[in-house]
């Protein structure tokens, strides 16, 4: 184990990276005079002869698959099928949903919970399973959970293969990190209506919608779990003569576990992200109670089935944590041993138990002498909270826009086009060389040539709204990362903080942002500041958790050497825990920034305006303004992907390696 | 290993339980108070997330269910799922469409595909309009017209942080028709157009409003729930001219009036009639006046009945309105 923390501790720098490192600040200063200077006399407009007229083939293509849907081969012999497919998939799953009755299926979550991990997780899922009825509408929550359980079990045999491939080829994870990256920013409302067109309305379209939305995390971390196994490890595989397939099921994978768990953890979490979306497809479920809810501004209401979709979220969630939580379950290790298929068997038993029971009473709906009426309570709370702190939250509010939001935005507007492609590209080559230079310089040069809109009384470049909505992106960025890296920190290092912190992380990751969308604007106000609020409480929690992750991560043997040496705790955690931990708290502030990107949308629900008000359009007026929408999406997808690159580089690059 | 094994086990026991469970009856019936029974293929009608488009559909369900003998299924989506869905026949029918919100999606799929059905008007008519608290025109009366909006200082009692020095100017839900940035510009007004987003959000910048007596100018429509709850004056804009809807049409940027009354329509899947020619014709005859959809509506946001609850109330308290539906 020594080996393996011994090479991944950060490298001395040489002089020569030192040199170079300086060399390269001195081509960057000029550029930077070189750039003020075209700054000034360079005009403001993308020329006409740049725009590639996404807009236009887009709608075009939108119109021709409305009215060929039912006649084209490749509806009939392609989508159809599929969709009946799903809808197949559904109608099992309702069945057997339908068939266990409401104390079937919360035995079943607590029975899974405890045989796949531990006391705790069984009885955290047969609770939370147990409070959806309570908070929710029972049969509402059914068909959301079926939905939900399509969608992570197709995400999953997706995902783990893709997984398995990109950490096996880097030419693979290149091309497929770019496609995650755009399933992961691209804002739903873009490909709303054509998922409708294409599959439907109702169930099928949502489980599409949820299974885009959903796989990334689950390829992500595979791969990020495959690549940290320590080379030691398949060393050792190989020296006693495994091939590769017994090296990736018997080495690697049960390795990688952790983060695979993690995985299926955030699809679970991700899924439950689109929940409320895709209701507005006619799917009739708790997201539509959250819609009707804020239809008629009854936050409780809303609050109280988003909180059922919470609380059906935790269930599958402590399902499926495996040894994560087993592991450290201290209740776990004082209760006397088990045996396996004696506890197998009480499982068992327990479910067909639940199920005699509830066929025997005819238990088709929760009964409602265990129902809570929680919106009352959020009701009155909701309203004391606007009460008391809309003049402090408003003010400070005008002040991120008036002095922050609003210079930046000025300033990147300002700029010529030109200008910032070029400044882009530099910071890109400083950070790392040509090659993202180019990368970052194509994203934005592509942005420039998506055209204008039709706006006010004349038309607007797509660049200007590209650059409003960076501006409130680089703001909700900073604000993340200053809240969630000392959080997550934390919650490394201390388990109770962990357990602690974890329901409000859920919380925040899975509450549909339609439940806090009142609040918010009733405290900040329509406009920019409010959009960077929602952001921000989207993007936190797997800033935090990755983190966290990173940090317990860290091998023992570097940190218990450093404390052999008299290091102190805070030394140990700084100068050996944070530098090991880096690779994970980078991708944790990676995924910050595609939560912020990805939230762009919900932030024009509540007037940030800029590119997600375009991209939500499609939505809103398909058959208008579906060509533009996707120019939007795309420009939020560029934008994503240049600044993802650049963070990454920066991650690389401090190490002293030169690529 | 473990945990393929005890999946094994949980599926087996499953198997038991069903086995055992065999016996247990279904029972599908939705027996809510004085429902009809039914038989055959359902009609489906969308209901889409405002009040008056859930009774339409309630009320039509009741009438159908309990003189044609047809189950009418309703289905909750967003209004530009249900013109997918009534083109591919997942949707029967919807009976409230905002024309000026639609206009396209007529051409798309009523005139050029002609898998949808143009079914006749509503009844009710509807009208958008930029609208002021009545506090605000109680302290300044020139804003009742938009001249009193071309004074800088009147407009800047409107400003916020996100329109800076001049009045904000409050949109909605971009899904719904606006021609206000243009009416803004055409007719010179010191005022910055913000989209809120949402119909959340402008509701909820209405409620801010009147909670701390700032004023707010935003485009709102009737009819509209929340119209019963606060006192919203309507700003006189330009009359509609001849020159303003050609300008709408061609999309030349030049509107500079006020919105044209909107006349809700029905539409059906073009399936329909062979499906059930009972049924569509019904749909078609179906009318309701401005007054009777409150009535119900009434019943739903003030009384707290569910829409069925409330069109049953309504179908047995009015026989002679829906019988000349059925001739």
């Amino acid at each position: 184990m020594s080996a393996v923390s011994v090479e991944s501790l950060p490298e001395l720098e040489s002089a020569e990276v030192v040199a170079q490192r300086r060399r390269k600040r001195s081509i960057a200063l000029g550029a930077f005079v070189v750039l003020a200077t075209l700054a000034l006399v360079m005009s403001h407009e993308v020329p006409s002869w740049l725009d590639l007229n996404i807009q236009t083939k887009a709608q075009q293509a939108y119109k021709w698959t409305i009215i060929h849907r039912q006649s084209a081969p490749i509806f009939t012999h392609f989508f159809q099928p599929l969709t009946d497919f799903l809808q197949w998939l559904y109608d099992m799953g309702m069945h057997v949903l339908e068939f266990l009755r409401w104390p079937g299926v919360v035995a079943m979550a607590g029975a899974i919970g405890w045989r796949t991990g531990g006391v705790r997780a069984g009885i955290g899922a047969a609770a939370a399973m147990l409070g959806v009825g309570m908070v929710a509408d029972w049969n509402l929550a059914m068909i959301t959970l079926d939905i939900m359980l399509v969608s992570v079990l197709i995400a999953l045999v997706l995902g783990i293969p893709l997984g398995i491939w990109t950490a096996r080829s880097d030419r693979a994870e290149r091309v497929i990190r770019v496609l995650l990256d755009t399933a992961q920013v691209m804002p739903i409302f873009v490909y709303f209506s054509p998922v409708q067109v294409f599959f439907g309305i109702k169930v099928p379209p949502a489980i599409i919608v949820t299974v885009i939305y959903a796989l990334p995390p689950a390829v992500r971390l595979t791969n990020h779990g495959l690549r940290n196994v320590p080379v030691v490890l398949n060393e050792v595989g190989e020296s006693f003569g495994a091939n590769a397939r017994q090296q990736l099921f018997k080495v690697q994978l049960p390795v990688a576990r952790r983060a695979i768990l993690l995985g299926l953890n955030q699809v679970i979490m991700m899924a439950f992200g689109v929940v409320v979306l895709a209701s507005l497809l006619g799917t009739g479920d708790l997201g539509q109670v959250v819609l009707n809810g804020l239809q008629k501004q009854k936050v409780g209401d809303a609050a109280a089935a988003g909180l059922g979709i919470v609380l059906l979220a935790i269930s599958l969630d402590r399902m499926s944590t495996g040894e994560r939580s087993h592991k450290f379950s201290r209740l776990g290790a004082a209760m006397p041993a088990v045996p396996r298929r004696v506890a197998n068997g009480v499982a068992v038993v327990a479910v067909v138990l639940a199920v005699v029971v509830g066929q025997a009473l005819n238990a088709t709906a929760f009964p409602a002498w265990l129902t809570v009426d929680v919106a009352s309570p959020i009701d009155s709370f909701v309203t004391w909270v606007q009460d008391t702190f809309r003049h402090q939250t408003q003010a400070t509010s005008d002040f991120l826009v008036t002095y922050i939001i609003e210079p930046i935005e000025n300033l990147l507007q300002w700029l010529p086009w030109f200008v910032v492609v070029v400044a882009v590209s530099f910071i890109g080559f400083v950070s790392k060389g040509w090659r993202l230079a180019t990368g970052v310089g194509l994203c934005l040069f592509l942005i420039a040539a998506l055209g204008t809109i039709p706006g006010g009384d004349g038309r607007v470049l797509l660049w200007d709204l590209a650059m409003a909505t960076l501006s409130q992106v680089l703001v909700a960025i900073v604000l993340s990362v200053v809240i969630a890296l000392p959080l997550g920190m934390i919650s490394g290092r201390s388990d109770r903080f962990e357990r602690f912190l974890r329901p409000f992380l859920d919380i925040a990751q899975v509450l549909p942002a339609f439940v806090y969308l009142i609040p918010v604007v009733f405290l900040f106000g329509v406009g920019r500041s409010a959009g960077v609020v929602a952001c921000v409480i989207y993007a936190v929690p797997p800033c935090i958790r990755l983190t966290s992750l990173g940090m317990r991560e860290v091998p023992h043997a570097p940190r218990e050497a450093a404390t052999s040496f008299g290091a102190t705790g805070q030394q140990e955690m700084r100068m050996v825990q944070l530098p090991l931990a880096r690779k994970s708290i980078l991708l944790g502030i990676n995924q910050t920034l595609m939560m912020v990107l990805a939230t762009v949308i919900i932030a024009a629900l509540v007037g940030a305006g800029g590119l997600g008000l375009v991209a939500y359009e499609a939505t809103a007026k398909p058959n208008i303004k579906l060509g533009q929408g996707v120019a939007g999406g795309l420009a939020i997808v560029l934008l994503a992907i240049m600044l993802d690159r650049v963070t990454q580089a920066w991650g690389t690059s401090k190490q002293g390696g030169n690529q | 290993m473990r945990t393929s094994g005890t999946k094994r086990v949980l599926f087996a026991g499953v198997a038991i339980a069903s086995l055992l469970a065999a016996c247990g009856s279904d029972d599908t019936s939705g027996g809510g108070s004085g429902a009809c029974t039914t038989k055959g293929d359902a009609i489906k009608l969308a209901a889409n997330p405002w009040t008056g488009s859930a009774v339409n559909a309630a009320v039509a369900k009741r009438v159908i269910e309990c003189n044609l003998g047809t189950p009418v299924e309703i289905v909750e989506i967003d209004e530009n799922a249900t013109w997918v869905g009534m083109d591919d026949g997942s949707i029967d029918a919807v009976l409230e469409i905002w024309p000026s919100g639609h206009a396209a999606d007529k051409a798309t799929y009523i005139e050029e595909k002609k898998s949808v059905v143009d079914l006749g008007l509503l009844g009710p008519s509807a009208k958008i309009g930029w609208y002021v608290p009545k506090f605000v025109v109680d302290e300044h009366p020139e804003l009742a017209t938009f001249e009193g909006f071309k004074d800088p200082e009147l407009a800047k009692l409107f400003a916020t942080a996100e329109s800076g020095d001049l009045g904000q100017f409050t949109m909605g839900d971009p899904s719904y028709v606006t021609y206000d940035e243009q009416i803004i510009a055409n007719l010179e007004l010191p005022l910055k157009y913000v989209v809120a987003g949402s119909e959340a959000a402008l509701l909820t910048s209405i409620d801010k409003a009147f909670a701390d007596k700032t004023p707010i100018l935003l485009q709102f429509w009737q009819p509209h729930w929340k119209q019963s709850k606060v006192e919203l004056v309507e700003v006189k804009l330009p009359e509609v001219t001849q020159a303003c809807t050609d300008s709408a049409a061609s999309a030349d940027g030049g509107y500079a009036c006020d919105y044209p009354v909107d006349e809700l329509y029905k539409a059906a899947s073009a399936g329909l009639e062979t499906k059930n020619a009972a049924a569509f014709a019904l749909l078609s005859k179906l009318q309701l006046t401005t007054d009777q959809q409150n009535e119900v509506a009434a019943m739903v946001d003030g009384e707290g009945k569910t829409a069925d609850e409330a069109a049953a109330a309504w179908a047995d308290a009015n026989k002679d309105v829906w019988s000349a539906w059925l001739g």
